[in-house]
């Protein structure tokens, strides 16, 4: 699945969207809004906006691990969403991708900003491990691809969301991150456990087990 | 008018004069003709604040009121000041509470409650520190810091200078050159290197001392992945001071910050969002950034330091211009890279650093290929290729005559100096003074700026030096002073530095110029002495190109008022020599130090021959 898939879908839906713009601005109005975006009223920076929206989209559904695009419908979740005007589109594609996580099992995803873990971490039906890690960090680089084939080992009984602490800093300084990889674990909203520094396959296939209570 | 007597008549004084207290904002009982009074009263106006000064040997029952007063607050003289109903005291204690702030604060007491305790603008070296003591020491504090982007639009993290485009890369890259420097010698030791590799070709091969191309170890630099494993260092570092204000529950906002009023900034943050911050105190710790040239094309093709230490590509051919030590020490690492690297120079070297240690560090650039323009102007620089790297013409002219030149590079390189973030912080809303001509905010021994509630440290004061340690250390002194009962002052007096120059410059107290102009030169005695690093013997390099110079006030001891060292590991060398000089040490104290055997440090055990004898200071064997 490419990228190029995903956007030219999404190309296709925005055309329809603009045929009504009454209803599609108040739904991109509360998608932007959502990201941070100020709202303009003319028509022109509409456009300008749209394509920032549409920007977003694709860069939400992209994230998504392509698994999850194999067997997600995107394009119908995304006409869904835009047949009922009053459910911001993000927020529907994310409960959306909720779901989806618990019925498909996802493994792993990355995490967009603060709302995007507040649906798909605090409030997951699943166990989360968070993979707070960084870009300059060598040892992340090592733990990433370790904990994900632990996490994908348990076939869903858990998922991993991956934080980058310098793009979303203030979910580290929160959850009280000093140094990285730190990996912490949360059920039903609360961390449950967590640790510091690198693991070998082992010892994370047994956190990770413990876990989800085996 | 008789002493009253009764308890009426008492009574009734009292309630007059706490009337008098409760309605004024401020309340002076003086005598006309008591100089001390005078003082308070020109002190309020300057302040420009209303206030009602009853003067008691113009009124009848004036002793009545003095004596009432010493029952109220125990205080018989005049003046006797209240602020805001508070007991400030007389003349000498409103002064010092004009000084300490404390006046302001009791003045606003009851209008407004700020915010903060202490906010801090800009998150460096100097304002981190304070920020986090001013916390430890229980006070609410907030660090306001923001990079504004290059005009390449390079940015970094939390930090300041030193970290992101300062001391920390600069130190890296240049271990990196002396690393290149270590691959030649150690075939000299016995290490086989497989030769096989190819220079790059922005790569020239290193050459030794006498100009001559040597037997070659083709050894290639790549430049990304020193950059990138720096850049990821860095990255760590940030992180780590994001989580030290949090440990230390220091607020920190990343956002632009400007005085709107004597107690109020505006916080713009990336996005434009303004935030606004009220605080009953201020440090200004805002650092310098490069200054360009004002020439054509300085800021659309020439980059800085700002730039270099993340440059995306090798820089290739070089133009540095300037001769700060910035100018040097990049030029030095550059070359150290192998890269083919000018220095272009208006006029001397490392201003304000000993001009003989200076030239020894340049001469021993030029012997190692760096090459210098000397006494050029650079006027204007066009692009003739875009690239990574490009291809710029610069155009520069003569000092000295009508000469222009021109010369083709890939990158250029401003050092000429730096400038403090000074002029776009809003200053002008709070009264602080700042010297016109350089930006720099002038303070008082404890940094504290012409208004009370502001202070100031770091490499925007004035006359102080531009150093992270320096910047540190007053911080973190300045906040124990406000808030922990402190009283230590930073001394800014035998402040150990260094240069990283390709042959490193470390030295504490007078340069040898200075110290001439303080004392004149028959009061001093120069020891000097040239020596030859062991480690250098073996690659037979650098024979006589180590320099190590005392100065000594023969007025005093032969207290040793200047140390200079040329040589590998200033900077180790020179630190405890700089402990030595805050003790004061003589000439005869360092004679009488044994040395540590075999090492560079060492010569300074030994100093004999004096600059003034003429005497050969080649070094000898061991
Ligand atoms: C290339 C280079 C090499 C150096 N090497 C050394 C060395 O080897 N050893 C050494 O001791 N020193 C070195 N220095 C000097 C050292 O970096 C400085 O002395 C030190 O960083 C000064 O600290 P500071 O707190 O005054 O300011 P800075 O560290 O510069 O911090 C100021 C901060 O305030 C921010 N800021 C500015 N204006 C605002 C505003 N209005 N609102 C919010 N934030 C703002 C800035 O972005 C910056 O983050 C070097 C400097 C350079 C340029």
């Amino acid at each position: 699945m490419s990228m190029r898939w995903c956007s030219s879908t999404q190309t296709k839906n925005l055309e329809r969207w603009t045929l009504s713009w009454r209803t599609a601005s108040k739904v991109l109005r509360n998608a932007l809004l959502r990201t941070g975006f100020t709202w303009h009223f003319s028509k022109q920076s509409f456009l300008l906006s749209i394509l920032m929206a549409h920007r977003l989209l694709v860069r939400r559904f992209w994230t998504l691990s392509s698994k999850d695009l194999r067997c997600l419908p995107v394009s119908s979740s995304f006409s869904t969403s835009l047949q009922s005007s009053r459910v911001p589109v993000l927020s529907r594609s994310r409960s959306r991708s909720l779901a989806l996580a618990s019925l498909r099992q996802a493994a792993s995803f990355n995490i967009q900003d603060h709302d995007d873990f507040d649906v798909r971490v605090i409030k997951s039906e699943l166990p989360v491990l968070v993979d707070f890690h960084a870009q300059w960090c060598g040892p992340c680089k090592i733990l990433g691809p370790r904990l994900e084939k632990a996490v994908a080992k348990q076939n869903g009984k858990v998922t991993m969301a991956k934080v980058d602490i310098d793009d979303h800093t203030d979910l580290a300084i929160e959850y009280g991150v000093s140094a990285v990889p730190t990996v912490i674990a949360i059920r039903g909203g609360d961390v449950i456990d967590h640790f510091v520094g690198i693991k070998d396959d082992d010892e994370l296939e047994s956190f990770v087990s413990k876990i989800i209570g085996k | 008018m008789p002493p009253i007597e009764n308890d009426t008549g008492k009574n009734d004084l009292k309630s007059q004069i706490q009337l008098l207290i409760d309605s004024n904002q401020v309340m002076v009982f003086s005598k006309s003709y008591c100089p001390y009074c005078v003082k308070v009263k020109d002190l309020f106006k300057e302040l420009k604040l209303e206030f009602n000064a009853m003067e008691l040997d113009l009124i009848e029952d004036g002793t009545n009121y003095q004596d009432m007063l010493l029952e109220m607050t125990g205080q018989k003289s005049v003046p006797n000041v209240f602020i805001n109903k508070t007991h400030v005291g007389g003349c000498d204690n409103t002064l010092q509470a004009h000084k300490d702030g404390s006046l302001q604060q009791l003045l606003c007491a009851e209008t407004e409650a700020y915010d903060y305790d202490l906010i801090v603008i800009g998150g460096g070296s100097g304002g981190l520190a304070c920020s986090k003591e001013a916390a430890a020491l229980g006070k609410k504090a907030m660090v306001l810091d923001y990079v504004v982007p290059t005009p390449k639009g390079t940015t970094w993290g939390l930090g300041g200078t030193c970290v992101n485009v300062g001391c920390i890369p600069k130190k890296l890259m240049h271990q990196t050159a002396m690393l290149g420097t270590a691959i030649q010698d150690a075939r000299k030791f016995g290490w086989e290197i497989d030769e096989k590799g190819e220079a790059s070709e922005q790569q020239r091969p290193r050459r030794s001392r006498r100009g001559d191309i040597g037997p070659v170890c083709r050894v290639k630099h790549n430049w990304d992945t020193m950059k990138d494993a720096v850049s990821n260092y860095i990255g760590s570092l940030n992180w780590g001071y994001r989580v030290a204000l949090r440990d230390k529950n220091v607020n920190y906002v990343n956002a632009y910050a400007e005085f709107i009023e004597p107690h109020k900034v505006k916080a713009t943050n990336k996005r434009g969002k303004e935030t606004f911050y009220t605080a009953e105190k201020f440090i200004i710790a805002t650092g310098e950034r490069p200054r360009y040239l004002g020439i054509p094309g300085d800021k659309e093709f020439c980059i800085t330091s700002d730039d270099l230490f993340s440059l995306p590509h090798c820089p290739g051919k070089t133009l540095v211009i300037g001769a700060s030590y910035v100018a040097l020490e990049c030029g030095g690492f550059l070359a150290g890279l192998g890269l083919d690297v000018t220095v272009m120079v208006r006029s001397i070297l490392l201003r304000g650093f000993d001009q003989e240690m200076a030239n020894r560090a340049g001469e021993h650039m030029e012997e190692h290929g760096v090459k210098f323009l000397r006494k050029y102007v650079p006027i204007k620089v066009e692009e003739l290729e875009a690239g990574s790297p490009g291809r710029l013409k610069v155009t520069a002219k003569s000092t000295e005559s009508d000469e222009v030149i021109e010369g083709e590079y890939n990158t250029v390189l401003i050092a000429v100096g730096r400038d403090a973030c000074t002029d776009k912080i809003g200053l002008d809303k709070t009264g602080v003074k700042v010297n016109p001509k350089t930006g720099k905010v002038p303070v008082s021994d404890e940094e504290q700026t012409n208004v009370p509630h502001i202070y100031a440290v770091g490499d925007i004061l004035e006359g102080k030096w531009e150093l992270t340690p320096v910047a540190i250390q007053a911080g973190r002194l300045l906040a124990r002073r406000l808030y922990g009962g402190g009283k230590l002052k930073c001394d800014y007096i035998n402040v150990p530095t260094t240069v990283f120059t390709p042959l490193e410059y470390g030295c504490c107290g007078l340069s040898e110029d200075r110290a001439i102009e303080l004392y004149g030169q028959e009061n001093l005695e120069v020891f000097h002495s040239l020596f030859w690093p062991l480690e250098f013997t073996v690659p037979n390099r650098d024979n006589n190109k180590c320099y190590a110079k005392i100065i000594c006030n023969k007025l005093d001891n032969d207290r040793v008022i200047g140390f200079h060292y040329l040589g590998p590991n200033a900077g180790e060398v020179t630190q405890g020599f700089g402990t030595a000089m805050k003790c004061g040490a003589t000439k005869e104290q360092l004679d009488n130090t044994i040395g540590i055997h075999p090492t560079c440090a060492e010569i300074f055990t030994t100093l004999e021959v004096t600059k003034s004898s003429g005497g050969e200071i080649t070094a000898s064997g061991c």
